[in-house]
């Protein structure tokens, strides 16, 4: 949206130039994409099977469906939310205690819907909140800083801090392990929620909404596109895409805990700061306006695949760390040098 | 009277950070019998210590009109280079690389930020990362732990009934750094490229110097908060010291920095992180769990976020309601004018 703006005001040289800056980034990701992909094939075993490629999409599907969520958020010119994790936690708390004893009323004990209802619910009220502080002015990382807080201490509260067990068989299971066509659900579910954000952000009006809030704050006040409501509806987009990830998160544990998601979650420490990640390394613009789901997806894919390969290489979490850092300065370097000058600065 | 009026409405947010620093206090001392006590009074400020400091670190920043991230990270880094080295080297040689170590990359932040001028937050989070994993890698992923635990001792041995070397150490750096933001020339450009960025480039302040100095002090003051840490407990991990980052802001925000920089000063922050060791320190003996101290926490910082954006709208409103009042004003003296030479 905003190159289209740019664009009718540049002459024709600075036109192409612009429509080349646009297309090296998605150039340097898919060559970065290639290099990983050949030195997996010559220097690393059992990288080129379809087990592996699985589990790669598996991996990127959880923190990808919180990434597109982000996206979102990102898009509008909100940054991002530093609660994500809390978020997660919290949802998967509620969806487990529903599974384990249906919120006091045995009758409920182990009712899907009502429990995924529920852990939803719980996600659109944390996100309508947090949009609500946001939209009124807040700036989002110190409001979700303080939401992030409150989410893991209420979570931590109503758990007890312990882990809630719900045992098989259960209603949930296949979301949580189960497959359909050789894949398993949650890359099912990554598939379509990418594709459906993509066409929402595409072809909506809300969709070109998103992008015209983040694009120019002003221009959308100033059209009757004010951030109060979008803040609102993309934090809630975002809360929800967490609850999601972590019903099915739960469901495939089978239990649940308040910090389910902290640190050591899967490669890289924190959930929050890699689906972060996940969002930065696709080449979205942090400042709003510019990137789509399509790269948050691919980013995703992206770490998976670095992580994996290190993962076979035999390589700590310290390395690996270490390399899903350099990851993300790099991308945010290369971004800030091509874009400096337009947009990088407010 | 009016001269205190005065003094209030001119720093609102300085005031309220007083008042609720007083409210959280006398709070714990009506209901803490030993509350106000010599004791109590050193564990505050032993505490100070590493909360001021990581208050001050973040203050810094956010009157740069930016926010650091990567604190927890990188005191996470200093702490555990601090107690590797410590067997070694002997404690102060090992102080004194794992604070250049964080200075250094505090400085590095800020030239990246000011020279492809991007925003801080999004650099900060990468080397939140970066840094953990660097940390990590250093401490091979154990726990760094001293041999000999009676060489830090020094640094908690009690001075003057309520102090300790290390918090006067950290009493003696807030009074340089409020020194050195207010009075001198490289102080007053942090200000200003926080305050007003685009007017201040404008006039010919560089954005690169005040820029490395602020992401250095902040560095610099993430590393002491990770050495005391690091020293008193003798341990370090490579993933520990993210509640910083918490715990900095809401002493920040607390002592009324503004998120859109230019405003806060030094006094703040002290005042923030009082306020935040108190409520810390007060919910240490009603013995909760440590999500409930986390929750406490942040629920004071919704509070100041309120008051602050309540504040906010409600000067813009004023603002508005004076413009509308004079636009009025002129109006009708245009019209009486015209009425009286139409005759």
């Amino acid at each position: 949206m905003s190159a289209i703006i740019e664009n009718n005001q540049l002459p024709f040289s600075a036109k192409f130039l612009q429509f080349y800056k646009d297309r090296t980034l998605l150039a340097i990701l898919l060559s970065l994409f290639a290099v990983m992909f050949i030195y997996g094939i010559f220097f690393t075993e059992n990288y080129l099977t379809i087990t592996n490629f699985k589990a790669i999409i598996r991996d990127a599907a959880l923190y990808g469906i919180m990434a597109i969520g982000l996206t979102f958020v990102t898009l509008s010119g909100n940054f991002f939310l530093l609660s994500l994790k809390e978020t997660a936690s919290i949802c998967g708390v509620t969806f487990a205690m529903g599974m384990a004893t249906g919120f006091g009323s045995p009758d409920l004990a182990g009712n899907f819907l009502v429990s995924l209802l529920a852990a939803l619910a719980v996600g659109v009220v944390s996100g309508v909140i947090q949009g609500y502080f946001v939209g009124m002015g807040g700036n989002p990382i110190v409001v979700t800083l303080g939401g992030a807080g409150i989410l893991y201490g209420i979570g931590a509260w109503w758990s007890d801090n312990l882990v809630i067990n719900f045992t098989r068989p259960h209603d949930a299971e296949w979301l949580g392990t189960g497959s359909f066509l050789g894949l398993p659900s949650i890359t099912w579910s990554f598939i379509l929620i990418a594709i459906a954000a993509e066409i929402v952000l595409r072809h909506t009006n809300f969709g070109r909404k998103v992008y015209l809030v983040g694009a120019n704050k002003a221009a959308g006040k100033a059209t009757g596109h004010e951030n109060f409501s979008m803040a609102i509806i993309v934090f809630t987009i975002c809360s929800v895409c967490c609850a999601f990830v972590a019903v099915a998160f739960v469901a495939q544990m089978d239990s649940a805990q308040s910090n389910y998601f902290s640190a050591e979650f899967g490669s890289s420490g924190d959930m929050t700061i890699l689906v972060i990640a996940t969002v930065m390394v696709g080449g979205n613009s942090i400042m709003g306006g510019y990137g789509s789901t399509l790269r948050t997806s691919l980013g995703a894919i992206f770490i998976a695949m670095v992580d994996n390969m290190m993962v076979l290489q035999g390589f700590n979490s310290g390395p690996r760390i270490v390399g899903v850092g350099l990851m993300i300065v790099f991308s945010i370097i290369v971004f800030g040098l091509f874009a400096k000058g337009s947009r990088a600065q407010e | 009277m009016d001269n205190f009026l005065k003094k209030i409405t001119k720093d609102v947010d300085l005031s309220f950070a007083i008042l609720l620093s007083f409210c959280v206090y006398v709070f714990f001392a009506i209901n803490i019998e030993v509350f106000f006590s010599h004791n109590i009074s050193f564990a505050i400020l032993e505490r100070f210590a590493v909360l001021g400091l990581v208050g001050l670190a973040l203050t810094i920043c956010i009157i740069a009109g930016e926010i650091d991230l990567s604190i927890g990270s990188n005191a996470a880094l200093c702490a555990v280079i601090v107690v590797k080295l410590t067997d070694p080297l002997g404690a102060p040689l090992a102080m004194i690389i794992g604070l250049s170590v964080s200075t250094l990359i505090g400085a590095t932040q800020g030239f990246v930020i000011a020279f492809i001028r991007i925003r801080a937050i999004v650099i900060t989070v990468g080397t939140l990362m970066l840094l953990r994993g660097v940390a990590l890698l250093i401490a091979e992923e154990k726990t760094v732990m001293l041999t000999d635990f009676r060489v830090p001792d020094f640094i908690t041995t009690k001075v003057l009934m309520y102090f300790s070397p290390a918090s006067l150490t950290v009493i003696f750096i807030f009074i340089c750094v409020g020194i050195f933001m207010r009075y001198t020339k490289y102080g007053r450009e942090i200000y200003a490229i926080g305050g007003a960025r685009k007017e201040a480039l404008t006039a010919g302040i560089p954005l690169r110097r005040p820029m490395i100095i602020a992401f250095a002090l902040s560095g610099f003051c993430a590393g002491f908060a990770g050495t005391v840490i690091g020293l008193k407990s003798g341990t370090a991990q490579g993933l520990g010291l993210q509640y910083l980052l918490l715990a900095g802001t809401v002493a920040a925000f607390v002592g009324g920095v503004s998120i859109l920089g230019g405003k806060g000063g030094v006094l703040g922050a002290a005042i923030g992180a009082l306020t935040v060791n108190f409520l810390n320190t007060g919910l240490v003996f009603y013995a909760l769990q440590v999500h409930f101290v986390q929750l406490f926490t942040s629920v004071l910082l919704v509070i100041v976020i309120v008051f602050q954006t309540m504040s906010r709208v409600f000067d813009s409103r004023q603002a508005r309601k004076s413009l509308l009042a004079t636009i009025d004003e002129r109006k009708t003296s245009l019209l009486e004018k015209k009425r009286s030479a139409l005759g």
